[in-house]
């Protein structure tokens, strides 16, 4: 299994689709690199020579953020906003949609699993 | 995201020349402001601002990192105060 950007092994797939599996990088990130270094896409990820596979790594660390890195940005990015109490921090506080998505229905990568509230009467009440 | 470079960030112009003006006497008082829309550039910072809500005021001092950000991000326009009337229930949006 090939090695590519510290600990990502991308295994029987295509190139082009064994590099998204490295946490940053998409089809359109990884077609890039691919194009730049010259590798064709339609080869499978374990057919890729050592050459070929140091040199993507190469140009993945020079020109991506990617893996801890870009999960480090990203929770700064969230605590900054949480701090100076902008909208959007307080959107990441509350877990709810941060980008003016409806949030009557739905929503629910954000707010989780449905938590039905019933509208309970008091026993006393429903004696009487 | 969204607008065009070439113009540069959106600055309220009469609020840029109130913030001009405060900083030649060096006067502390709160700018009270209705321009949500404006961008928050390097010149307001440690500057309080009154950013209206649609209601009221909200007291807003600018710090280095809220540059880039719009005034109006600072003041929330709406209350969540929560559903169901029966028990109660902590507040889940903490004022600020």
């Amino acid at each position: 299994m090939p090695r590519i950007a510290g600990v990502d092994i991308p295994a029987e797939k295509g190139i082009e689709i064994a590099l998204t599996y490295i946490y940053g990088i998409g089809r359109k990130l990884s077609r890039d690199a691919l194009k730049a270094l010259g590798i064709k896409e339609n080869i499978r990820a374990k057919n890729i020579s050592e050459d070929e596979l140091s040199a993507l790594g190469a140009y993945i660390e020079k020109n991506f953020t990617v893996e801890g890195q870009l999960r480090r940005q990203e929770s700064q990015n969230m605590s900054r906003m949480k701090n100076i109490g902008c909208y959007r921090g307080l959107r990441h506080r509350m877990g709810l949609p941060v980008r003016g998505q409806r949030t009557r229905t739905n929503a629910r990568t954000r707010k989780g699993k449905r938590r039905t509230v019933s509208v309970k009467k008091s026993v006393k009440e429903m004696k009487g | 995201m969204g607008r065009s470079v070439k113009k540069g960030p959106f600055v309220d112009s009469k609020l840029l020349k109130k913030v001009l003006k405060q900083k030649g006497t060096g006067g502390k008082d709160p700018i009270r402001t209705w321009a949500r829309s404006c961008t928050i550039i390097p010149e307001f910072i440690s500057h309080t601002f009154l950013v209206h809500n649609g209601k009221s005021f909200n007291k807003l001092f600018v710090m280095e990192d809220m540059v880039g950000h719009k005034l109006g991000e600072f003041a929330p326009t709406r209350i969540f105060r929560g559903h169901g009337g029966g028990r109660k229930k902590e507040a889940t949006k903490p004022g600020s």
